[in-house]
């Protein structure tokens, strides 16, 4: 990449807080979305991430792939919520959180949550919170397919 | 009549219907609704009354007595992908 495509590409237009927070069924570049973090401060000094992918097994069984499922407007605000609630109650500079949604091929991302601090300390705390709570808050449905058929998860340990 | 949308397992136990449009004749809270939704679709009242399956309103966890509005935005909500739901607050 040239430098004057990493200008344009830096261009705060697509930049925007709205791009830190998305649901959405296209794949995501990692490398992309940190350096959006990354953009944000130069006082950032440790970046912790969670990726989830999907697993080709699931509570014992064999799974083919899945679909996730997300209630469009809702899952959006509890994932800007998760992301207020980080960077004010952790300390942190920045906190992306991305998921996907539709159909999903095992192996494939499904989801993303990059927290940047100072120091380490507080992004691997907000980077785990940040998880934590938006499996329990975010109005997103998984459907498992397996070699016996379909599956709505309801809990995962 | 209020439209409520439907999510993951209740699209599939509401014979894959993504939205039902119900009318309320006894009260306008959050539980009547319930019970209307209890008569029609009995397997998804009985989460509904073991809170598996949480109603939401304007996009947040209603409290049974919460009066559901004209224009309201109403969803039943099963549990989420990642663990069970937290509260009904």
């Amino acid at each position: 990449m040239s430098l004057e495509q990493v200008t344009k590409a830096d261009q705060p237009a697509t930049d925007d807080e709205a791009m830190l927070v998305r649901v959405q069924r296209e794949d995501f570049s990692i490398d992309e979305e940190l350096r959006r973090v990354r953009r944000r401060s130069k006082r950032i000094g440790g970046i912790a991430m969670f990726l989830g992918t999907a697993r080709d097994r699931s509570k014992g069984k064999d799974v083919d792939g899945i679909t996730f499922e997300h209630y469009e407007g809702m899952a959006q605000k509890k994932l800007r919520e998760i992301r207020e609630r980080a960077i004010k109650d952790f300390g942190v500079i920045e906190v992306l959180v991305l998921h996907r949604y539709g159909e999903i091929t095992i192996g494939e991302n499904i989801v993303l949550i990059i927290a940047a601090a100072e120091h380490r300390a507080e992004a691997f705390r907000a980077c785990q919170w940040a998880i934590d709570e938006m499996k329990q808050i975010t109005p997103i449905w998984k459907l498992e397919h397996t070699p016996e058929g379909e599956v709505w998860v309801e809990e995962h340990p | 009549m209020v439209t409520i949308q439907l999510f993951g397992m209740t699209k599939m136990l509401a014979g894959n219907q993504g939205t039902l449009s119900l009318a309320l004749h006894d009260g306008r809270r959050v539980k009547d609704l319930v019970s209307v939704i209890d008569a029609a679709y009995p397997k998804i009242g009985e989460l509904l009354q073991k809170k598996k399956v949480l109603v939401s309103v304007n996009q947040e966890i209603a409290h049974e007595d919460l009066e559901v509005n004209d224009g309201d935005e109403v969803a039943l909500l099963p549990p989420f992908a990642g663990g069970s739901h937290r509260s009904t607050r």
